[in-house]
């Protein structure tokens, strides 16, 4: 494995390896939930907090863990820490629990949680899978904040619920609608490219442990390309 | 094996671990949560009891409730209670929440949700603010969304009996129909509560209404708020009546009464307007004439296949006082114009003569049926006067 300092375990997740914008993890919340800047800062902040939770939980337990149960004990603690933060936002931020509805129970199977579990926080000491799910986190909340932002801003002349009445006349609707929510998208993982002039990590320069799905896969292509998992 | 069982214990663990982690966060959040909740639910209640404090939910299996009551809440300082209500609109059902102050006085009503073609029912609980059960009774249902208006009227009066009920009070739940049904049963045991109204074709001064046990048994006369039970022979059922002879009477004319069927080709000028016309043992006839409805608008030709007509039965007297109006037929709008299929409309001109027949209520959102249906009336009295005119 690539030598990983402490700054670049936290920041890696912001922009270089954000999980949204350039490993593409995550994208059906992302698309649900960023018609809002409030649904999305939310829903970003609760995956963060359940990152975080899941990769220190996992990486203590990753000397005990049984590599053939793994994945049934990464579920059942993230499902955990999704049902704690799902009782703890109900009863703090029951505006915020109304919104996000259905998608924070859905954290459970986001991609990017199991997948950090999977290759990083279990081969990881606790410090650093600490940051890496505040980074990844951090990463998943600012993509989909300025996803957001976009949508609610020029879609529905708004920001966080504020009306911008300037904005009102020109709003384009489509914008706070799936389709738009995807073209959005688009742009700004197109936007991230520009920004990194081309520098930004391929998909074969990813380690498997970027990939959610490397853990059914490492006697595959991967690990024959001499991929470190 | 061994290292199966390892296995399981590590998974067991962390099962237990999560629980034990998931059972501290639900006993710190539960209360919060149930708070949240019954804040939530509160607001709903609020908006239809301002000032009200708190609600609890009220146990409805201890009373005898309106049947469209499906959910009641006490005001917990005891202002009043929140009745929810589910009653039948025009398109679906609708679901009506609706305050109501411990002395019967509506404090706000609110479509909750509905699916009315108009959606009048919006806005329509705004009349009921501040209304107590007789001011409820005389708010004006909407034209053209009679059916709709007249349901959310009826479930604001069900809420108002709701509360006077759990406040301790006697209301009398039962619908018109129910009531009449135990009226006519109290008064004739033997009609077996089987009654069909009669059509009167004879003149019964004095008496209301008229119905006759479908067993034969006898008849019950309805004069003002009294139902008089009379046996098949005369004898009367109901004790203490007043004029046992009149309703003896009464029974043998309509036993004895018959009808012969007029030949109407013998007068053309009829051949439009009328379908069916009787004279009367007594003297009297009976018309069965035609009304333009609202789909011919007016017009006075009818295609022979057209059914957009109002067929109305009408008796009368030879000089031309109307004895009782039936509708035979309609084919008009639901909801609007079907209203004159309703004896609350055209039981309006049993009574009436030429001079005086036009003075009744018209269907709210339904003027065309309205004229349509005097038009039909207009001539019964016209074909009355031919018929008698040419037997003289």
């Amino acid at each position: 494995m690539e030598k990983k300092t402490t700054g670049s375990v936290l920041f890696n997740g912001i922009l270089k390896e954000n999980p949204v914008l350039v490993l593409i993890l995550g994208t059906c919340p992302t698309l649900a939930t960023t018609s809002t800047v409030n649904g999305a800062v939310g829903m970003g902040l609760a995956a963060l907090v359940v990152l975080v939770c899941s990769n220190v939980f996992i990486s203590l337990l990753r000397r005990i863990i049984p590599e053939a149960m793994r994945i049934p004990c990464y579920i059942v603690i993230i499902a955990g820490f999704v049902t704690i933060v799902k009782l703890l936002v109900q009863a703090f931020f029951p505006d915020l629990y109304s919104t996000l509805g259905v998608y924070l129970d859905l954290i459970t199977v986001n991609c990017i949680i199991l997948g950090r579990a999977e290759m990083f926080a279990n081969q990881n000491p606790v410090v650093a899978s600490a940051l890496d799910g505040i980074g990844m986190g951090i990463g998943f909340t600012l993509a989909l904040g300025a996803m957001s932002t976009v949508r609610e801003v020029f879609g529905a002349a708004s920001f966080a619920g504020i009306a911008i009445p300037f904005l009102e006349p020109y709003k384009i609707e489509f914008l706070t609608k799936a389709p738009g929510g995807l073209l959005v998208y688009g742009l700004l993982i197109a936007l991230i490219h520009v920004i990194t002039k081309g520098k930004a990590p391929k998909k074969t320069s990813f380690s498997c442990a970027s990939c959610p799905n490397a853990g059914t896969c490492r006697t595959g292509s991967c690990a024959e390309k001499g991929a470190e998992s | 094996m061994k290292t199966h069982l390892k296995h399981l214990a590590v998974f067991v663990c962390i099962c237990v671990v999560m629980t034990a982690l998931l059972a501290v966060t639900n006993a710190v959040t539960a209360p919060l949560i149930e708070k949240n909740q019954n804040a939530a639910a509160n607001q709903a209640l609020l908006a239809v009891m301002p000032d009200g404090s708190g609600f609890e939910t009220v146990d409805m299996a201890a009373y005898e409730l309106p049947a469209t009551v499906t959910e009641v809440y006490k005001e917990t300082a005891g202002l009043g209670y929140v009745v929810k209500l589910t009653t039948a609109g025009y398109a679906s059902d609708m679901v009506i929440m609706c305050g109501v102050k411990a002395d019967g006085v509506v404090t706000g009503a609110v479509c909750l949700s509905s699916n009315e073609t108009l959606g009048k029912e919006k806005t329509y609980g705004e009349n009921f603010t501040d209304k107590d059960a007789a001011a409820v009774d005389a708010v004006d249902v909407i034209a053209g969304a009679t059916k709709t208006t007249q349901a959310y009227k009826n479930a604001v009066k069900d809420a108002v009996n709701t509360a006077i009920i759990l406040g301790g009070g006697s209301v009398d739940i039962r619908t018109e129909e129910e009531i009449l049904a135990d009226n006519l049963d109290a008064a004739l045991p033997a009609g077996e509560k089987a009654f069909d109204k009669v059509f009167r074709v004879d003149v019964f001064d004095g008496i209301d209404a008229i119905y006759a046990a479908q067993n034969g048994a006898g008849y019950v006369f309805v004069v003002g708020e009294q139902f008089v039970g009379v046996n098949a022979d005369g004898t009367l059922v109901t004790a203490g009546a007043d004029n046992a002879a009149m309703y003896a009477d009464a029974v043998t004319r309509l036993q004895s009464s018959t009808l012969e069927e007029i030949d109407l080709t013998a007068y053309p000028a009829l051949e439009k307007t009328v379908v069916k016309a009787h004279k009367t043992s007594a003297g009297h006839y009976v018309v069965e004439t035609k009304g333009a409805g609202y789909g011919i608008k007016g017009g006075n030709e009818y295609h022979p296949a057209s059914n957009e007509y109002i067929l109305v039965r009408v008796a009368m007297t030879a000089d031309g006082k109307i004895l009782d109006c039936l509708t035979v037929s309609e084919a008009e709008t639901d909801g609007l114009g079907d209203a004159c299929a309703d004896e609350s409309f055209y039981g309006q001109f049993v009574g009436k003569t030429e001079q005086d027949y036009t003075d009744i209520d018209a269907i709210s959102g339904a003027t065309m049926t309205t004229d349509g249906y005097k038009q039909a009336i207009e001539r019964a009295f016209e074909a009355v006067k031919l018929l008698s005119g040419g037997d003289a």
